[in-house]
Parts: C-alpha cells; sequence; structure tokens
C-alpha cells in the first residue's frame, strides 16, 4: 500500500523547513544513544584488551547495576544519581568475585573454556534475577531527571540521556588516564601486552587481572545506574545492550578504549539517521552491515593496531 | 587441534541444547499423524484420575513478565475446576469437583516455557503432545501460537488459543485450532467504529492514521488489517491511513520510530506493541511532546496492568480493545470472584490477555468433559459445535465460527483515565466518557 508521506520521505526529496529540524532531532538523539553504547562497552573493551577473554555476562552486570539503582530507589527513596558510587562499588566487587570464582580457574584452560564460562554465568545471573525479582518491567519515573527536557529550538534532548552522555565522556576519560597515567594502568598495559614478560618485570598479574575485571565492572556498574533513569528494567535488559556493545568494541578496535567511544558513537547515528531515512525495521541491520564493512576495510577495528 | 575441535563441539552442544530446550531431546516424530494419535480412544466414557493438559506460554525471556501472569490466570482456571465453589454456579465446571463426566477426574495443566521463540514453541507442543496430553492452550505471541499449533494439527490435538490476535491463525484452515480472543481483524473494524463514535458524539475530527507496530506476526498482522480497512470500508468513510512505523523485535530505543511518527502528524496512532516497547513509547511520546488525538492498542501490552503501574498518570488517556475492565466486576460477580483469586496470585487485577487464556482453558477443560473422552477427535467435534457459557465476559458466551475464530465479540474499548481501565465503548456498556482529543503533554497534571 502507498501512503500519501512515502512521497515526502527526506530520501527521495529535498528537505523541506520542518524535516531539517526532524533531521538535527534525528541527529542529537543518535549521538545521545551512542554515548550510552559507548557507557556499556567501555568496560567491556577493557576486559577484551587485556585478557583476551569475552565476558559474556557483561550485560548481565548492567542488569544486576539496574536492579540495584532500582531497589536502593525503591526500598531507600535513593536516587539512582545518589545510588551510583553503590552500584559502581557493587558491579567492581561482583567484577572481581567473577575473576577469582571463576576466571581464574580458567584462564590458562585451552580454547573456549573462559568464554563459555562467561556464557553460563549470564544464564544464571539472568534467571536468578528472574527467580528473585519476578520478570515483571520496572521503571524509574520519579528520579531528579526523570521526565526532565532540554529545549533548543525545537529540538528536545532529555536529561537523564544529557547526564548519560557526560558520564560516558567523564568515564571514558577517566579510564584512559587511568591506564596512562598510574602505575597501576601501566601494569595492566603490561600484562595486556605481554602477560609472561609483564611476570618477569615482578609485576602480580593475577592482582592485575582481577583489578582490570573489577575496573569493567565498574564502568558497567556506573552505566547501570545511570541507565536506570530512563531505561526498563527487567531480567533481558542487559542483554540487548551488550549485544551492541560487542559491536561497538570490535568496530572501534579491541581493547581500545577510546575506540568503544566512537564505535559506540558511530552506532547511535547509524541506527537513528538510518532508520529514519531507510525505514526503522532495518536499523539494527543498517548497524551490522556497517560493522561488516569496517571489519572488511580494518579487522583490527577503526582505532585497532 | 584435537582439543579446539572437541571445544567446538561443546559450544555447538550448549548452544543447540539451549536454543532447543531440555525437551527436544525427546524428539517427536515428524510425520504424521495415525500411529500418534491421542492415547485414550475410548468410546465409552473415560475414567482416568487426572487429565493433561499442556500450556506454552513465555515463561523467560522478553515476554516472560506477561508470560508469568497468563500461567497464573491458567491456574485459577485449574483450580476452580478442581476444587467445589457453588458460589461459581454459573461458571461451568465450578461447582463440582474436576470433570463429572469423566468420573471427577482432576484437570492438570503441564506448562512448557517457549521463550518467544517459535521453534521452542513448536517443539514444546511436540513434547507435550507425546506426553500424551488431551490438547493444548497458549502461546500469547501469535508468532509461537502458529508453529505451535501447526504441531498440534499433525498430532490431531485440539489447541485453544486464548489471547494471540494475528488474524492470520484462523484463516490457514486448521481443523483442530480455535481462538477465543478477538483477532485483529475484528479489533482493527471496531477501532475504526470507535473512531466515527468519537467524531460523531465528541466532534474530535479525527480522519489520518498511523500505525506504529512491532516486526512480527503479530505486528505485520495488524498493519495488513488496517489497510485491508482503509481499502475495503472506512477510507470511503473519510479516514486516511498516512503512513506506517515498525520497529525491531528486541528494540533498544525508539527515538528514531517517535520522530517518524511525530513527522506523519496523524489524528490517531493504532499500536501494536508489547509491555516493553508500549511503555518506551509513552516515554518517548511525553519527552517529544508528541500528543495525537488517540493512541488505540490492540491486545497487547497495554492491557498488561503493569502498564499503568510503570507510567503513573503518563499512562492516563490511552485506549484499546480488552476483554476486561475492573470497573465492571460490580456488575459482574463471577468476574469479581475470578479477580480475587487471581489477585492472590500475582497481586494485580486480571487484564484482557490473562482473562482470554483463562477462558481458554475452561473451554478445552468442558469440551473434555462433554465429549467424556481424551480423543481429539471428539474433544473437537464439542468445541466447534457448542455454545460455552462464559459469565466472566461482558458479552457471556463463547462461540466458534467454522474457522475457529470466535464468533462472539469478548472484548471493547477500553480508556485509562486516573490510572484506571474505563469501558468506553460500546456505549451500552460504558463505565466512563472517553476522553478525546488526549490532551496536550504540559496541559496535564
Amino acid at each position: 500500500m502507498k501512503y500519501r508521506r512515502a512521497e515526502d520521505s527526506p530520501l527521495f526529496t529535498k528537505l523541506k523547513g520542518e524535516e531539517h529540524m526532524i533531521i538535527a532531532q534525528i541527529i542529537a538523539n543518535g549521538i545521545l544513544m551512542g554515548f550510552i553504547y559507548a557507557l556499556v562497552s567501555v568496560g567491556l573493551t577493557l576486559i577484551w584488551g587485556v585478557m583476551d577473554i569475552i565476558n559474556f555476562a557483561h550485560g548481565e552486570f548492567l542488569m544486576i547495576s539496574m536492579y540495584t539503582a532500582f531497589w536502593m530507589f525503591s526500598l531507600f527513596a535513593m536516587d539512582p544519581l545518589i545510588a551510583l558510587p553503590i552500584c559502581t562499588i557493587l558491579i567492581f566487587v561482583i567484577g572481581v568475585l567473577t575473576y577469582l570464582g571463576i576466571i581464574r580457574r580458567v584462564i590458562n584452560a585451552p580454547g573456549l573454556t573462559a568464554l563459555l564460562a562467561t556464557f553460563g554465568l549470564s544464564m544464571f545471573l539472568k534467571n536468578l534475577a528472574q527467580f528473585l525479582w519476578t520478570p515483571n518491567f520496572r521503571y524509574i519515573n520519579n528520579s531528579m531527571v526523570s521526565g526532565k527536557t532540554i529545549e533548543l529550538g525545537s529540538i528536545v534532548i532529555g536529561v537523564p540521556q544529557v547526564v548519560a552522555a557526560v558520564a560516558s565522556i567523564i568515564l571514558t576519560v577517566a579510564v584512559m588516564l587511568f591506564i596512562d597515567r598510574t602505575r597501576t594502568g601501566k601494569a595492566i598495559q603490561a600484562t595486556a601486552l605481554n602477560k609472561n614478560t609483564a611476570l618477569l618485570m615482578g609485576i602480580n598479574t593475577k592482582k592485575i587481572y582481577a583489578i582490570t575485571f573489577g575496573l569493567s565492572g565498574a564502568c558497567v556498574g556506573a552505566a547501570g545506574a545511570l541507565m536506570a533513569t530512563f531505561f526498563p528494567i527487567y531480567p533481558a535488559s542487559g542483554a540487548l545492550y551488550s549485544v551492541l556493545a560487542f559491536v561497538s568494541v570490535a568496530m572501534g578496535g579491541f581493547g581500545n578504549i577510546k575506540g568503544a567511544l566512537f564505535g559506540g558513537l558511530i552506532i547511535g547515528l547509524a541506527e537513528a539517521l538510518g532508520g529514519y531515512m531507510l525505514g526503522t525495521q532495518f536499523k539494527y541491520a543498517i548497524v551490522f552491515l556497517i560493522y561488516l564493512i569496517v571489519i572488511q576495510v580494518r579487522p583490527k577495528g577503526l582505532f585497532g593496531w | 587441534m584435537k582439543s579446539k575441535l572437541v571445544l567446538l563441539l561443546a559450544v555447538v552442544f550448549l548452544t543447540t541444547s539451549l536454543l532447543m530446550g531440555c525437551g527436544a531431546q525427546q524428539q517427536a516424530p515428524t510425520e504424521t499423524t495415525e500411529e500418534t494419535e491421542a492415547p485414550e480412544e475410548a468410546e465409552e466414557p473415560t475414567t482416568v484420575e487426572t487429565v493433561r493438559i499442556g500450556a506454552i506460554l513465555p515463561l523467560t525471556g522478553g515476554a516472560a513478565a506477561t508470560g508469568v501472569k497468563l500461567r497464573a490466570a491458567m491456574e485459577v482456571a485449574q483450580d476452580i475446576i478442581n476444587g467445589e465453589y457453588p458460589e461459581l454456579a454459573k461458571v461451568p465446571l465450578a461447582k463440582e469437583v474436576g470433570l463429572p463426566n469423566l468420573g471427577n477426574a482432576k484437570l492438570e495443566i503441564i506448562f512448557a516455557d517457549h521463550q518467544g521463540n517459535p521453534e521452542m514453541a513448536k517443539s514444546e507442543a511436540e513434547r507435550l503432545i507425546e506426553q500424551g496430553v488431551a490438547g493444548l492452550v497458549g502461546a500469547y505471541q501469535s508468532s509461537c501460537t502458529k508453529p505451535a499449533s501447526q504441531a498440534a494439527e499433525q498430532y490431531g490435538v485440539p489447541f485453544v488459543a486464548g489471547s494471540s490476535s494475528s488474524a492470520a491463525l484462523t484463516e490457514r484452515g486448521l481443523n483442530y485450532f480455535v481462538r477465543v480472543a478477538p483477532n485483529d481483524d475484528i479489533e482493527t473494524a471496531m477501532f475504526f467504529d470507535y473512531l466515527i463514535y468519537l467524531n460523531d458524539k465528541y466532534n474530535a475530527d479525527i480522519k489520518t492514521v498511523a500505525v506504529a507496530y512491532i516486526d512480527n506476526e503479530f505486528g505485520v498482522h495488524a498493519k495488513e488489517m488496517v489497510e485491508k480497512w482503509v481499502k475495503e470500508k472506512y477510507g470511503a468513510l473519510g479516514f486516511e491511513l498516512v503512513g506506517v512505523v515498525p520497529y525491531a523485535v528486541d528494540v533498544t530505543n525508539v527515538d528514531t520510530e517517535v520522530q517518524q511518527i511525530k513527522s506523519l502528524n496523524a489524528d490517531a496512532v493504532f499500536h501494536a506493541s508489547y509491555i516493553a516497547d508500549i511503555t518506551m513509547f509513552v516515554n518517548k511520546y511525553k519527552e517529544f511532546k508528541v500528543a495525537p488525538k488517540a493512541v488505540l492498542n490492540y491486545c497487547g501490552g497495554f492491557q498488561d496492568t503493569q502498564f499503568v503501574v510503570n507510567l503513573g498518570s503518563d499512562s492516563d488517556y490511552f485506549a484499546g480493545g480488552a476483554a476486561f475492565s475492573a470497573e465492571k466486576l460490580g456488575d459482574m460477580p463471577e468476574l469479581a470472584k475470578i479477580n480475587e483469586f487471581y489477585k492472590a496470585k500475582t497481586g494485580a487485577d486480571l487484564d484482557g490477555p490473562a482473562l482470554e487464556e483463562f477462558s481458554s482453558v475452561l473451554v478445552l477443560a468442558e469440551a473434555i468433559n462433554i465429549a467424556k473422552s481424551l480423543d481429539g477427535d471428539a474433544i473437537i467435534e464439542v468445541i466447534k459445535n457448542t455454545k460455552f457459557d462464559a459469565p466472566y465476559y461482558a458479552t457471556g458466551a463463547i462461540k466458534f465460527d467454522a474457522k475457529g475464530q470466535n464468533e462472539i465479540l469478548a472484548s471493547y474499548m477500553v480508556q485509562t483515565q486516573n490510572g484506571k481501565y474505563q469501558a468506553v465503548y460500546p456505549e451500552e456498556i460504558a463505565t466512563a466518557e472517553p476522553v478525546v482529543p488526549i490532551p496536550d503533554w504540559d496541559k496535564r497534571n
């Protein structure tokens, strides 16, 4: 069936004044979503880069952080932004415990063992969340930023998304500075480059691995608290974002923190603009198409080396 | 190399097991039918201790929140059948224990989880049939009901769908499939009739319509029904379909979709959405100040009472087809009692899909009782030729047409007002007047 508006689609005609504003709005939305994908990706790329492990449970760490923010809000009326340090520390601890309890035992095992271990952990956490908290969708609608918007002309931007975007930039820069400027960060880099040489240089690589897993958890913990202000919270909520985070990390370059940020932005913009121009049912197809093209041209990702 | 190969095989095995579910290991034969009839074919009244039926629902995965509630509704039906409830005398099988024609046999529902995965829905249906269930109910998502009922057809086992609404389900010429809920074909016509009512009585001046739909069996078919009805009838009555906005099943955000809806500037938006997506849409409507004159929802997420819980006052003024409104409980004592049982299990009031799944169990059980047999042919014969009492529906009965569709419209239009689902159309059953147009977001309290 042909619709009256089909021939007015921005793909086929010159944009009229109003449509310029819509495109501007779409770009703004895409950038904000991109920062959110980046927020989830930073922790993932850290583990990938340092330990060469794909953490399938990354999305579930995000989900646990979102639930933590939700329960802090429901039980103690604590705003998710105030609960952010609690979420960050909690998921840091869960990250360290995951390394000590699971990953440490399988990291030297051949091939896919570590990957399968994180896969099992992800299934366990998802089902545990459903058992403990039911599969109901939950929302935090009354946080200090919920429902607030900033209007720039006719462009409307949600305050929760802006807060998450700013936090995403701060977090990325903080992790980069930590890795580049601190002794622990340099030890992480050394371990990532060559574990055995790092060990010979006196670096306690087991401790470094535990810190890396914890740091990755802390990043996704912060992401969860921020996202809880504007996304639904349910046992499978983390899994949706983690798929796009995997793409973002692979697109930006494995282990490259700056790459994860730009990868996230590319995904956000591609799905927003592509979805608007070509049809919303194709928006994820467009993201994965761009990903396929990028890895054909640069197999190690845009910022990989 | 060898160890890598072993690992690879392990991954393949693990993934396959997860996708297929544990039950898939008991693969049912895929050929037919004659040798895999239901276990009992007695012509004499069968005496059994327990009659088993299978229920396939999304108990984990994205739609688990709804699936768990539907299971509770089915369990209420099971409890009513197996207990003695003289106060529910008008509800079939309520006043006596079990199925009286089968020696008061108890009903047992065996639940299976399809996780929203059509493949798994099919394999779980086959597994349940292999276990000897007399009939199947479920499966909520039309995309899962389709393959599951196809499997039931192959084995000659009756399938009574409660809330799956894709009209295509009853257009396949299946002999063992019926559906209680109004399909999206009937619902679409009701939506347009409601808009005409709003235009005539409230001068709503609604002419243009857009459809936002989830890109699966349910959503695509709902969209096709709007296209069909505009072309065949309502276009001539002044309605125009100005655009459609599909979105992916596991959508992470709906910013772009809402911008498209905004740019279409339709007077009314029809939504075919589940609870997670419709909630995201409403949040974005508020953020981007999108307020069409009316938003009408097909049977799905809007009808889930969690919609009101999650969105608070932002949920007000949305409308949709539903078989249940808590505001009507005062007029319907049986429904009030059933709702009480359901609330004791879930802490929430019933909703349309839950009531429809509840009734699917009662219909199947009553048919088995009347047939006095567990034979699929005997049961479906009864299902297709009986008018079932359903005092818990406003229309009071269920009767299936030749295609298996319940021809007595079980639902009406409800609109959320002050956090309650008020019946607003047809006028004779309304509990409140509709609010139209939906107030602008900045003019709400």
